[in-house]
């Protein structure tokens, strides 16, 4: 009798296997066969590489998880936060890497705006995509990670809007897995020169204490005079394994804001990288983490200028309590042609637990010689006289704590100019503050 | 409290030796030394690095990163960088076997 494969390991075979179902261009499986070659030749991570000395991946075990080949369901149980009372210009939803459905308002497609699964449009416009897609911004050959995604990205959402067409609706696009699913969702913006949107992207688990695999990117592509707000929020189920590349690159006067927020995930390992390629590009990134039990998140964030007369802002806020921990390791990277660049990055950290933990690694590499670039860093507890003030006035200890936990995160919530985002992640955490002696 | 676990043979770490297993979600190390077995976190307290590469000196066992040490009998922080006790899991042997039950504090 034959048997019917379901799902697909993350083999040779597997990958054989992969790339013969799929209906894509040559230039893609090209791309694919590339990247497993790359893949096969690389090393995982080793305990002693800088990224990776705070970060044990020791138990994670590849060969837990596949890529499904079932037919998607046709709705998914995650719960999704940031497009309640939100009206959309358009919306893709994928489960377990397969996309569930997908919609672009026709306003939109009539101005040549073109959003959908990351499979479909690859093939639909394969010519506008090819030249952007891990060509700019990510690079397959950074990491045994970034290999294995490039060979086998499925799922995520493109987002292309044309020169000059300003779209003043917001795209949506949904992650979800289930158990032990796993998603190796792609996320590309192109936005062309004077264009400008806004993109709202959430990956979420149909379990909240559900675990699975991520092995995702984001690339941004903003050409000149472009102006881009992006906003991505990981809030896997608890188990969940996540290693994400994320790069922008930001041309002429062009503008992006960035915001992130991580709150799911067993262990998550993101690189962050923002390249401003022409002169005046702006880029401001706000950061919201929240961890509880033994979560780990690490952030390694670069700010690479690369041009003259650019700005760039970075700031990450992370709560954190149990018994979990986040890295944060910022640089900001200025070459020798990039004068009069003005550079920022900022990390703060509120400790809510004792046995919490918080490793905040600030960087400069500056090689031009008008510049201004500033870091800075802090970690704490909650002020006993804070909790006590409030206590005076009524308040239980938790509600004082919950205000307390708000109140670090205003300054960052306050630069985050999307209402709905702004009212989720701050009603996101406040449910996840415990009560603490 | 959770439960002892079979983790190895008696055989399987010679003296004055150790061994790195996964346990119930956790690394940890298993050391043998003076007839007696100790298990601890296979984690440094200063900046998590992998103790069970470090060097054994009696009962001492020094992170191979920045060369903090600790007392694998009851996890105590000997020398800086480290500052605070790595996590103790108790072992016990039946026969050829040798159990450990993983500390969750």
């Amino acid at each position: 009798m034959m048997e019917t494969t379901t799902s697909l390991s993350f083999t040779k075979d597997g990958f054989e296997a992969f790339t013969a179902s799929r209906d894509e261009p040559r230039w893609l499986t090209d791309l694919r066969h590339a990247a497993w070659k790359k893949y096969a030749e690389l090393s995982w991570p080793a305990r002693n590489d800088e990224e990776w000395i705070r970060t044990d991946i020791r138990q994670f075990k590849l060969d837990r998880y596949s890529l499904s080949l079932e037919p998607p369901k046709p709705e998914t149980t995650a719960t999704a936060l940031l497009r309640e009372g939100v009206e959309l210009g358009g919306d893709c939803t994928s489960l377990d890497s397969l996309k569930i459905h997908s919609f672009v308002a026709d306003r939109w497609a009539e101005k040549g705006v073109i959003f959908g699964g990351f499979d479909d449009v690859v093939r639909s416009h394969g010519d506008v995509i090819q030249p952007y897609l891990l060509r700019r911004a990510v690079n397959p050959n950074y990491d045994k990670f970034a290999a294995l995604h490039a060979a086998f990205m499925t799922g995520g959402a493109i987002l292309y809007v044309p020169r000059g067409v300003v779209v003043d609706e917001p795209f949506y696009a949904l992650s979800a897995l289930t158990d032990g699913g796993a998603d190796f969702g792609h996320t590309l913006v192109i936005l062309e020169d004077g264009a400008e949107a806004t993109m709202l992207s959430e990956t979420a688990s149909e379990d909240t204490v559900g675990g699975g695999l991520h092995c995702g990117a984001i690339e941004l592509i903003l050409n000149p005079r472009a102006h881009l707000r992006y906003v991505n929020l990981q809030n896997w189920g608890s188990n969940v394994w996540h290693f994400a590349h994320q790069k922008a690159v930001v041309d002429r006067d062009a503008s992006l804001q960035w915001t992130i927020a991580a709150m799911g995930a067993k262990l998550a390992k993101v690189n962050q990288h923002v390249s401003m390629i022409g002169e005046g590009a702006n880029c401001q990134v706000n950061g919201v983490m929240f961890t509880e039990d033994k979560q780990h998140l690490s952030y390694h964030t670069l700010q690479h200028h690369q041009a003259p007369s650019c700005r760039s802002d970075f700031l990450y806020k992370a709560g954190l309590q149990d018994k979990s921990r986040t890295v944060w390791r910022g640089m900001i990277k200025v070459d020798p042609i990039a004068q009069r660049t003005d550079g920022y990055q900022r990390n703060d950290n509120l400790l809510l637990s004792t046995n919490a933990r918080a490793d905040s690694i600030p960087g400069l590499e500056i090689e031009a010689d008008d510049v201004r670039c500033t870091h800075g860093s802090t970690s704490g507890r909650v002020d006993d006289e804070l909790v006590f003030y409030a206590r005076c006035r009524g308040y239980t200890r938790k509600e004082a704590i919950q205000m307390i936990v708000t109140g670090f995160f205003q300054k960052v919530f306050d630069r985050i100019t999307i209402d709905s985002v702004r009212d989720a992640l701050g009603m996101a955490i406040a449910r996840r503050v415990r009560e603490y002696e | 409290m959770s439960e002892f676990v079979q983790v190895a043979k008696v055989s399987d770490v010679t003296s004055a030796g150790k061994l790195i297993l996964e346990v119930e979600d956790r690394m940890v190390v298993l050391l043998h030394i003076n007839e007696q077995f100790f298990c601890i976190d296979d984690v440094c307290t200063h900046d998590g690095g992998p103790l069970g590469e470090g060097e054994l000196c009696g009962y001492e066992l020094a992170c191979p990163r920045h060369g903090a040490k600790f007392d694998v009998r009851n996890g105590a922080a000997l020398t800086m960088p480290a500052t605070e006790a790595t996590v103790v899991h108790e072992v016990k042997i039946e026969g050829e076997h040798l159990f450990v039950r993983i500390n969750e504090d």
